[in-house]
């Protein structure tokens, strides 16, 4: 369980503002939501933690660790982009072992591992598919396992429900905040959807125009509304 | 009406009957037809002299040039992959000055310069009175069809490789631990198979076709340096059949290898 602290963060593009001055604490263990209307910098804060893109100013902590200078590959955090970016060509338990196997671990352990993240997602028996074979609920799980399986410091999730059918949300959300809670490991989620981040939010941050307007749990949220703006981005259901 | 209409549109084969439509049809089938003659009527041209050119086919000139011709295609084709990987490694993922310029001297520009100046230019360089001679050799054949021929592999690899950076799968992989080797050798070449076979293909086609730089560099001496394109250069006053004979190969070759690219590129499409 690690600790996240985006300090004072800053990024352009251009003369366009993505990010002004964001600061963001995700406690160890917490499911952290940052919901916003598209356009509204939640992903570029999601791809400025990660490490693909790198802010103005400010820095970013893991566990009081500056890991500004650090490599994508050296943060060691899970990713899972919106379109669950699967190998295509590699199987279910292939996309899952990747992690362990770059670490250089051994047959077995590369076994053991994919299959307690498959058993923890709930996708036994779908081992040999190909994503191109699989549903959108079942792609995200393999993503969110695959993402699991590197034991990250955090896990980083940009919408994860936008590709996945209405008839399997709620099974798809359920699973998927008990796989992460099993584990523990500290979440920041980007979500477009007021409902699903009320649902699945321990906190929820809200975003707008680069800036995080409120941070707070759901209920604060509902009862508490800071604003006009965060009150109407509760009741909006937006689209990014 | 608007569907009947719609319909009516579709019989004209997708895009109107007018005139305009019907000029353009005229214009691009004559075109077709001057570029199939072009090819076929090395078929024709042969008639009755058949069996004059299936001797000739037999002719150990022939069979000379056909080893070094398609042996050298085969390591020019096989050289091209192994520069364009890294070749495009570098140039999706290096940010450096200069970098466009590089792209269009490695892969536009030795498609449209003189393959004639390329031969000349590896005499010089290569050549008698330079501290490496090889001129007149299997290798100088070799280096002057590569640089004519690889582009197309770099180019190939290349926009795959872009493709792919597009999608973030390299990104996902970093996150996931991967070192510059996980993500050429397990997501970066497993996912352009297809691009590098079709480079292949392309590049190892106009590594046959090419003559000008090989015949100046590399000379045309018979199961040593002699291509089937020097041949029908050389031989095509003297001794037509084995010219004809020499071009029939040349261009089977050809069509072959365009229409197992074809084959190979349109599975992926």
């Amino acid at each position: 369980m690690s600790e996240l602290i985006a300090e004072n963060l800053s990024k352009s593009y251009g003369t366009v503002k993505a990010l002004t001055k964001v600061n963001l604490t995700v406690r160890p263990g917490e499911f952290l939501v940052v919901m916003g209307p598209s356009g509204c910098g939640k992903t570029t804060l999601l791809l400025t933690i990660l490490g693909v893109l790198t802010p103005d100013e400010g820095h970013i902590y893991i566990d009081g660790d500056k890991i500004d200078d650090l490599t994508i590959r050296e943060r060691n955090m899970g990713y899972a982009p919106q379109d669950f970016g699967l190998f295509p060509h590699l199987s279910t338990y292939e996309n899952v072992a990747f992690g362990l196997r770059v670490k250089g671990l051994g047959r077995s352990e590369v076994e053991a591992g994919v299959e307690a993240m498959l058993s923890l997602v709930g996708l036994d028996g779908l081992e040999t598919r190909r994503p191109s074979e699989l549903s959108g609920g079942q792609k995200q799980r393999v993503a969110l396992a695959r993402a699991l399986a590197i034991d990250p410091y955090l896990l980083l999730l940009d919408e994860p429900l936008s590709n996945v059918d209405e008839a399997t949300k709620v099974e798809v959300k359920v699973n998927m905040k008990e796989a992460i809670k099993r584990t523990g490991t500290t979440t920041v989620c980007v979500m477009h959807d007021p409902e699903d981040s009320l649902e699945l939010g321990d906190r929820i941050a809200v975003m707008h125009s680069g800036r995080i307007i409120q941070l707070a749990t759901p209920k604060d949220l509902i009862e508490n509304p800071e604003g006009a703006l965060v009150q109407k981005l509760l009741h909006r259901s937006f689209r990014s | 009406m608007l569907a009947k209409n719609k319909q009516k549109h579709e019989t004209f084969a997708g895009r109107g009957g007018d005139k305009f439509s019907i000029g353009l049809r005229i214009m691009a089938g004559a075109f077709t037809l001057f570029m199939l003659v072009s090819l076929f009527y090395l078929y024709i041209a042969v008639g009755s002299s058949w069996s004059l050119v299936a001797n000739a086919l037999l002719d150990s000139r022939i069979l000379g040039a056909l080893w070094v011709s398609v042996s050298a295609a085969f390591i020019v084709g096989a050289l091209a992959i192994i520069v364009a990987i890294p070749t495009a490694y570098v140039l999706t993922y290096s940010q450096f000055k200069g970098k466009s310029l590089v792209e269009t001297l490695l892969i536009e520009f030795p498609q449209t310069f003189p393959p004639a100046t390329v031969g000349l230019v590896y005499l010089l360089m290569l050549g008698p009175g330079s501290p490496i001679n090889i001129a007149y050799t299997y290798p100088a054949v070799i280096i002057a069809k590569l640089y004519v021929s690889a582009p197309f592999a770099v180019s190939f690899t290349l926009r795959r490789f872009r493709e792919i950076h597009k999608t973030g799968l390299d990104v996902i992989a970093e996150s996931l631990g991967g070192k510059t080797r996980h993500i050429l050798f397990w997501v970066l070449i497993p996912l352009s198979t297809i691009d590098l076979l079709g480079g292949f293909s392309l590049t190892w086609a106009r590594a046959m076709g090419e003559v000008a730089a090989t015949l100046i560099f590399a000379g045309a001496i018979p199961w040593r340096t002699e291509i089937f394109p020097a041949v029908v250069y050389l031989s095509s006053q003297s001794e037509p059949q084995l010219a004809l004979a020499a071009s029939l190969i040349a261009a089977a070759l050809s069509i072959v290898a365009l229409l197992l690219f074809k084959s190979i590129v349109g599975e992926r499409r």
